[in-house]
């Protein structure tokens, strides 16, 4: 009877050890990446460019694009 | 759609530091932390005497992303490298990995207590609402979104610092190499930190983080 409690006693606290390894499942769910929204779908602020509709990434290239050209001097002269 | 990349082209760059300036205010990058900075290399040596504008490159094999341990990095499908503040630790491996010193942290505590990593976000945000205050909040404007680019470079007085698609400031870039070049002047052919931060021209193109990784993603 001696070594059976013995034997409870120890498996008892192997358990107890083992659960502080554990992760909350909350803990865990914050880690978690987030999707992140493509630039083409706009901001919803009042600070975007007009030339180009929210959500068409074909627009939004071809504006983008434009805005780089406007960083070439050469283009800009002729 | 190309990359998104920035060229500092050091033939021009005259150290005003603009850029460090208009990125520090535009995304209210606080005190202590300068997601750019400029580079001065060969003081006073004539001729020699070269400034590169240095920030985060959006490497096609970004190291931070490789050594963060809780794999709070991902890449846009523009090639943009951002990451998750909610994630990151402020460990600093990334910091340590980074070729270009580009993760920075602000030392916010007694015992060398240090913030969540910062960096250049290509003005581009991070997994919040484009546009929003949490996301202004966190990682500053999000231009992108707005149709523009980073103002570093839009606002650069010299046009030294270009950014936008690999395709078209390549070619601004290689253009004035060639002019130079013509005219019998150095042609300071040299892309800083291209070959470092996007290998060679036989370098796979990278990929973006693909959909399936981020839960809730379309």
């Amino acid at each position: 009877m001696k070594f059976n409690f013995k034997t409870l006693g120890l498996c008892f606290a192997a358990a107890t050890l083992l659960a502080a390894c554990s992760e909350p499942p909350e803990i865990a769910a914050k880690a978690a990446k987030r999707p992140d929204v493509a630039p083409y779908m706009g901001a919803d602020n009042g600070f975007m460019t007009k030339n180009w509709t929210p959500g068409n990434q074909g627009s939004w290239t071809e504006s983008v694009d434009k805005r780089t050209q406007g960083q070439n001097e050469y283009s800009r002269v002729k | 759609m190309a990359r998104m990349k920035f060229i500092c082209d050091t033939e021009r760059c005259i150290e005003c530091n603009g850029c460090v300036t208009a990125c520090k205010n535009d995304n209210e990058v606080p005190w202590g932390v300068n997601r750019r900075r400029v580079v001065t290399v060969n003081d006073g040596i004539i001729g020699q005497e070269k400034s590169i504008s240095v920030a985060c490159m959006h490497c096609s094999d970004a190291p931070c992303m490789a050594v963060c341990p809780v794999d709070c990095f991902y890449r846009t499908d523009e090639g943009v490298v951002l990451h998750d503040k909610d994630i990151c630790i402020g460990c600093g491996y990334c910091s340590f990995a980074c070729p270009f010193g580009a993760p920075q942290f602000l030392s916010q505590g007694a015992f060398g207590t240090r913030s969540k990593m910062d960096k250049c976000t290509f003005c581009s945000g991070g997994p919040e609402a484009n546009g929003s205050v949490a996301e202004f909040e966190k990682y500053g404007r999000n231009r992108l979104a707005e149709g523009k680019l980073p103002l570093c470079a839009e606002m650069c007085s010299t046009k030294a610092l270009i950014g936008g698609d690999s395709d078209i400031i390549s070619g601004i870039f290689n253009n004035r190499v060639a002019t130079r070049e013509k005219n019998g002047k150095y042609p300071g052919s040299k892309a800083f930190g291209w070959t470092t931060a996007y290998g060679g021209p036989d370098t796979p193109a990278p990929t973006p983080t693909p959909a399936a990784k981020i839960p809730g993603a379309n």
